[in-house]
């Protein structure tokens, strides 16, 4: 179930009117939540409700026995034991087809002709996400960070339906709490949960998927047949895109969540104002760039052993950073790029080279949009076959205003400063409810005949 | 699209303190308002909807492949249609959105004056096989139209009509060749031919209710000029309950091409990926086992439709 969608905009009323009013019971609230949401994620992926279940039960009897555990040495080894099951979860349904097939590549090149056996597996939907929250769970738990959680309350974090297909990953210290108290229902955030909605909405529909239809997916789909000014715009369109896709998928679920009473972290802050790859990593993903640092950079040492130890560790992060978007070596280098970037920024500071803060943008912002070229590509081949085409000369058959527009206005409104924009939304989200829900039923008409007749495309970020 | 800076640090900065900001999050600034505001404004949001366009509930239960989810949005879809129906505000709601509405096919790269125009079309099985057609004929005298059609079925007229659809796409591309890969969706009940009720799939009466359509599509393809139609049939899909609907559709498909006759080729694809009629995965590619179907078990991968566009590429290079 998309939130753009027949389905939700029946599911989510109902589920809010008795959500706020079984609230006052938390014994009737929590299986009532916890049924919703398994049945949200039936809709998209009925047959792995039981790998759900089976890795919140996994995560549970981990967290329980490593926090009843003495004998530190027992404790690690159910931790390893249990963030093993989560990773070989994911490694099985994720990555076991990619590595088999170049396995498979490999053994028969070097002339032993033989290869692992092939399977499809369905990657269930939004199990890189439930995998790291799981993750976390354990881990915080192991490191005295957290006591464990009763099982129903972790279930209910590991399925809470705003977050449980695309994230944003949080965290069982910033849920968990949430659950040990009913949510107080005279201090609801109602208006910045509607004009979240609204601006997720409008992301998502009106301008990711206008982009994705009018010029991405035909030039990133052939560009032998684009010449240099449409594949140069593709490009700056697709940073657009996935802009809007990934972080308005994030404000409609952060959205609802405030509508529930419940706060999650913030994913997205302006990363195309980003000056430096530093600062765009902690604009970009912010969920995911958090639990890399927590769970694999600083456990790596950081920064802590001199440069090229650091230098190591960045690399190692980014690269498993862009293994996690899926089993593709486009995303290994898209977080090669990355982790070199970080590195050769890292090696400069304290150096005197330095450059006009506007200088840095346009180098950070380029290389974004370059690295986002071999993510987006369906293979290699065809991310050379694209920038290739930037050395064609040929006419901009795709610089429609609508197109060159949607991108100015995605990418310029991140340099904009930011209070003001604050300010109007402030503004917004303190109109009276009335209003509210009328510009809400406004906004979704408007937003809902852009759709094409084939309905609205899955979220880029469904499939990682 | 300005969000407010965030405290948390990335990977490289400087911190030997990894937890230090793991409480519960603020909410975003703005006034506080009791849960009884976030129903009035949901449900105030809801009822303006459905009165003004409540008949898109009913349509878009027509969009959903059978099951749990499309009952129930079905009905949801019955009371909230009569109730548009009955009001005056949905027709002039839909004429007032009319001009944001999109044909979502994707754009079309401008062919150079006398190249032939070939419309690779379909349901989501068209893709990304008109992809890899289009990559093949880029920069030659072929110019490649592509126009999937997602979610729709030729025994499901309600989303998109395909005898219709087909005269639309002749007048609008009037292509020299055009390629249908079809039948993701299919397995609807159709009115039986010559009357008696509705046919269920997939009988004979089902059968020839579906070539009957697929008949139609093929002649409307085949007017004017000197057009080829190529049909390509559906490999089995993993799904033992889809596998018989894709056996009847293939069976459909070609007894309408034998009575089109001249002007039609059926691509046996269900032959090439699936030979003994059973689903699998994998298929030997030049000596080597590669992965040829996406997770779902229905659609082809890039590496399938690799092969699929090899086949088609060289009927279509036979018949030029």
């Amino acid at each position: 179930m998309v939130f753009p969608s027949i389905e939700f905009a029946i599911f989510f009323p109902l589920v809010l009117a008795a959500s706020w009013a079984l609230m006052p019971w938390p014994r009737f609230w929590k299986p009532f939540i916890l049924v919703a949401s398994y049945g949200f994620y039936a809709a998209a992926s009925p047959r792995y409700c039981l790998l759900l279940a089976a890795i919140t039960l996994a995560n549970q009897l981990g967290a329980v026995l490593v926090y009843r555990g003495s004998d530190e040495r027992r404790r690690k080894w159910i931790v390893g034991l249990t963030v093993a099951f989560d990773l070989a979860v994911l490694g099985v349904f994720k990555y076991y087809g990619f590595f088999a097939d170049e396995i498979g590549g490999f053994l028969d090149g070097i002339g032993l002709g033989l290869s692992p056996p092939l399977l499809t597996l369905a990657l269930p939907i939004g199990l890189s996400f439930i995998a790291f929250q799981a993750i976390s769970y354990t881990v915080d738990v192991k490191r005295g960070l957290l006591k464990p959680g009763s099982t129903l309350d972790v279930a209910i974090y590991l399925s809470f339906f705003p977050h449980v297909v695309a994230g944003p990953i949080v965290r069982a210290r910033e849920f968990l709490p949430q659950l040990r108290t009913p949510r107080d229902p005279r201090k609801v955030a109602v208006g910045a949960g509607v004009v979240l909605i609204v601006i997720g909405l409008i992301k998502k529909v009106a301008l990711a998927d206008f982009l994705a239809r009018e010029i991405v997916d035909p030039v990133f789909g052939v560009p032998q047949a684009y010449a240099a000014p449409d594949v140069a715009l593709a490009a700056y369109a697709y940073a657009a895109q996935i802009y809007c896709d990934f972080s308005g998928y994030t404000d409609i679920a952060i959205g609802v969540a405030l509508l529930c009473g419940f706060v999650f972290p913030q994913n997205f802050a302006s990363p195309y104002r980003a000056a430096s790859f530093r600062d765009f990593w902690q604009r970009w993903h912010i969920t995911l760039s958090r639990f890399l640092r927590d769970f694999l950079y600083i456990p790596l040492g950081g920064n802590r052993g001199g440069r090229w130890t650091t230098a190591r560790n960045l690399m190692i992060t980014m690269v498993l950073g862009g293994l996690w978007h899926g089993a593709a070596w486009g995303f290994v280098l898209w977080g090669t790029i990355h982790g070199l970037a970080l590195v050769i920024e890292h090696q400069l500071r304290g150096t005197r080279l330095s450059a006009p803060t506007w200088v840095r943008w346009l180098i950070v912002f380029n290389v974004v949009v370059f690295a986002w070229v071999l993510f987006r590509a369906e293979n290699l081949t065809l991310a050379s076959d694209f920038l290739g085409q930037l050395f064609v000369s040929g006419p901009a058959t795709l610089w429609t205003p609508a197109v060159v527009g949607a991108v100015l206005v995605v990418i310029g409104f991140q340099l904009l400063p930011p209070d003001p924009l604050d300010r109007l939304r402030v503004r917004v989200a303190n109109l009276p409810a009335p209003a509210l829900g009328i510009a809400l039923a406004i906004i979704v008409a408007l937003v809902g005949a852009t759709v094409p007749s084939q309905g609205v495309p899955p979220f880029i970020y469904f499939q990682f | 699209m300005t969000e407010p800076r965030h405290p948390h640090p990335a990977p490289g900065e400087s911190t030997d303190v990894p937890h230090d900001v793991f409480a519960v999050p603020d909410a975003p600034p703005g006034r506080r308002a009791r849960a009884r505001d976030a129903l009035i404004v949901v449900w105030l949001a809801v009822v303006l909807l459905v009165l003004f366009q409540g008949a898109g509930v009913r349509g878009g239960a027509e969009e959903l492949s059978p099951g749990i989810g499309r009952d129930v949005v079905e009905a949801v879809g019955e009371p909230t249609g009569w109730i548009a129906d009955n009001l005056p505000f949905s027709g002039r709601t839909d004429d007032a959105l009319a001009w944001l509405e999109s044909d979502g096919g994707p754009a079309t790269p401008t062919a150079s004056d006398g190249a032939t125009t070939l419309l690779v079309t379909g349901d989501s099985l068209a893709m990304p096989l008109d992809t890899e057609l289009a990559r093949r004929y880029a920069g030659s005298d072929v110019a490649v139209e592509r126009e999937p059609h997602v979610g729709t079925g030729i025994s499901k007229s309600d989303l998109v009509d395909w005898t219709e659809l087909s005269a639309k796409q002749v007048r609008k591309r009037d292509p020299e060749a055009v390629v249908v890969f079809i039948g993701a969706n299919e397995g609807f009940p159709m009115p039986a031919p010559g009357g008696g009720g509705q046919a269920s799939c997939c009988g004979d009466d089902w059968q020839a209710a579906f070539a009957a359509r697929v008949g139609r599509m093929v002649e409307t393809y085949l007017q004017g000029g000197d057009p080829h139609v190529y049909w390509l049939t559906v490999p089995a899909p993993r799904d033992p309950a889809r596998q018989e609907i894709a056996d009847a559709v293939n069976a459909a498909v070609r007894a309408a091409a034998e009575r089109v006759g001249e002007g039609v080729t059926v691509i046996d694809l269900d032959e090439v990926f699936t030979p003994d009629g059973n689903y699998t995965a994998a298929i030997d590619i030049d000596g080597r086992e590669r992965i040829v179907r996406e997770q779902d078990g229905i659609h082809l991968n890039a590496a399938g439709a690799a092969v699929a566009a090899d086949v088609v590429q060289d009927a279509i290079d036979n018949d030029r």
